[in-house]
């Protein structure tokens, strides 16, 4: 990643929480009082940050790094602000402390009567509610949206609290840059303006319960290669109805007309539903996203793939056969989960510096000791993994074990929640 | 990681909030001599006699304060608030530096002053 590329999203992040707390900074306040204003101002810049880092656009995304980077950054800063939040409070208690224990509970007490003080209540439990709620793995990804966007609301509420208590100046463009950022969002990501209008022309069942899917662009395609992946949403066609959600999928391949394809795995409701997807339905696809294959540098390759992980590396296979000594591996639980296996062994067998390896794990974990090439024959190697989180965990660790450094190990999550 | 740091920081405020609200409950500082004090109606005339640094009282929204006790620890320099010892204020409590109101927090600490009502214009 470029130097600047790397130090866009700090400058960002110095800029939000920056000007703010510059703009506000208490001049001869008691010390908790000018904490707590601090923590106020600083958690608010870092909301504002993370509402911005909720933005998908393509050449936004690639400017801070990637979206995988900004989701990454999304969660940390929105923890952090969480935190901040919750001290503000507390520290201008502690400044109450000082004159009477009384002072410092009537200060912060949702029952003083003081709207001010119950907005700044509201916001922070629409954040502590909408926090909790994104903890929850288990929810289906509709209902998770839905109550993570009460964390939306909670940083409107905060901001009018900022108004009640009389910061017009602050309150106002706090609350305007927020409510400019979220409709943003809405109408360019979560209503699809962004995205283009695709068709499905075909699926094809390429192992248990994963498809793949072939898609020809409307009007304008988007201007992706093969590994980086798109966020698409499929709904009607003859008898199908899909779920009308964006989900992140990667392009396994791009045809001669622009047409792309995507391997789709059942992974939740939305994605069971679409194994039974038909030609004629409609899509929207926004994108690309994605740097995980993109400019490989021109030394030997480790690719290591689990399950539907799979996918950028046949795109990038069907694109061009590998120019640098490649050694992919391939780990599946069964035969019935392999999806590409022989198109795998096809391609190999006309790519002589493609080294393929595939193995059925079962349902444990992949022994690594045998399967990975030992320290020496991965000198000067660039690895990449691309599977669930645990196998990307196991496998990185590994690679480190045996002398790869950090910045040589790259992989994908696809975990936007 | 990021799911633990939410859970153990969230328990950790509800108890601090849960132990302040409770410290606040149990504390019962309010003398008898203020309370009293509360029901005083107290006229602009006698204000004015109250307008020195050491002996500063000031009527804000309707109320009196005696502020001699809290003026030297006021954020301001003197030169911005002594003048309006001896004196309704209540403007200039309400539009203070950048025109803003003061905090609920300043609202809060100026309820321990209040040493009656000011007397309503004959």
């Amino acid at each position: 990643m470029s130097r600047l590329r790397t130090l866009s999203l700090p400058t960002l992040l110095l800029l939000f929480v920056g000007v703010p707390v510059f703009w506000a900074f208490p001049d001869a306040l008691p010390f908790w009082r000018a904490v707590g204003i601090i923590l106020g101002w600083a958690g608010a810049g870092l909301l504002l940050f993370n509402l911005l880092l909720m933005v998908r656009e393509v050449r936004l995304a690639s400017s801070l790094g990637g979206l995988e980077r900004i989701t990454a950054w999304h969660h940390q800063t929105g923890m952090a602000a969480y935190l901040l939040l919750l001290l503000h409070p507390l520290a201008l208690a502690a400044a109450g402390w000082a004159e009477s224990p009384e002072l410092a509970w009537e200060v912060i007490s949702p029952l003083s009567g003081n709207l001010a003080v119950w907005l700044g209540w509201g916001g922070l439990i629409f954040l502590m509610l909408g926090l909790a709620a994104t903890f929850m793995s288990r929810l289906t990804y509709g209902v998770w949206r839905w109550l993570h966007s009460l964390l939306g609301g909670g940083v409107l509420i905060g901001f009018v609290h900022v108004l009640q208590l009389g910061i017009s100046a602050g309150g106002l463009l706090a609350l305007a840059t927020a409510v400019l950022i979220l409709l943003w969002r809405l109408l360019r990501v979560d209503l699809g303006t962004a995205a283009k209008p695709y068709i499905v022309t075909s699926v094809r069942s390429v192992a248990q319960s994963m498809v793949e899917i072939s898609l020809k662009p409307l009007a304008m395609p988007v201007d992706a290669v093969p590994g980086q992946f798109v966020l698409t949403a499929f709904f009607r066609g003859p008898s199908y109805r899909g779920c009308g959600e964006f989900h992140p999928f990667t392009i396994s391949g791009i045809g001669l007309e622009h047409e792309l394809r995507i391997g789709v795995k059942a992974l939740g409701d939305c994605t069971r539903r679409m194994q039974s997807l038909e030609p004629g339905v409609s899509a929207r696809v926004h994108g690309p996203f994605g740097e995980f294959l993109k400019d490989l540098p021109s030394r030997p390759l480790l690719w290591v793939a689990g399950g539907i992980g799979i996918t950028p590396f046949i795109g990038c296979l069907r694109q061009q056969s590998v120019a640098t000594p490649t050694t992919l591996i391939y780990l599946y639980r069964g035969e019935q989960d392999a999806a590409y296996l022989d198109e795998l062994a096809a391609l190999s067998k006309h790519s002589p510096k493609l080294a393929l390896q595939t193995e059925a794990t079962g349902t444990g974990p992949p022994n690594l000791s045998r399967l990975l090439p030992d320290a020496g024959a991965l000198a000067n190697h660039e690895c990449y993994v691309c599977g669930p989180p645990g196998l990307i965990k196991l496998v990185s660790r590994a690679l480190i074990d045996r002398g790869v450094s950090i910045e040589r190990i790259h992989f994908e999550h696809f975990d936007f929640r | 990681m990021t799911r633990t740091l939410y859970m153990v920081s969230t328990t950790l405020f509800w108890l601090v909030v849960f132990g302040l609200g409770m410290t606040a409950v149990l504390w019962s500082p309010v003398e008898q001599g203020d309370a009293q004090a509360q029901g005083k109606t107290i006229t602009l005339v006698e204000l004015a006699k109250h307008a020195a640094p050491g002996n500063c009282w000031m009527a804000i929204r309707g109320s009196v304060y005696d502020l001699s006790g809290y003026l030297p620890g006021h954020p301001s320099p003197p030169d911005i608030v002594l003048p309006w010892c001896g004196k309704e204020a209540t403007e200039a409590y309400d539009t203070k530096t950048k025109g803003r109101p003061h905090s609920p927090y300043a609202d809060e600490l100026l309820a321990k002053y209040r040493i009656g009502t000011l007397a309503k214009a004959p």
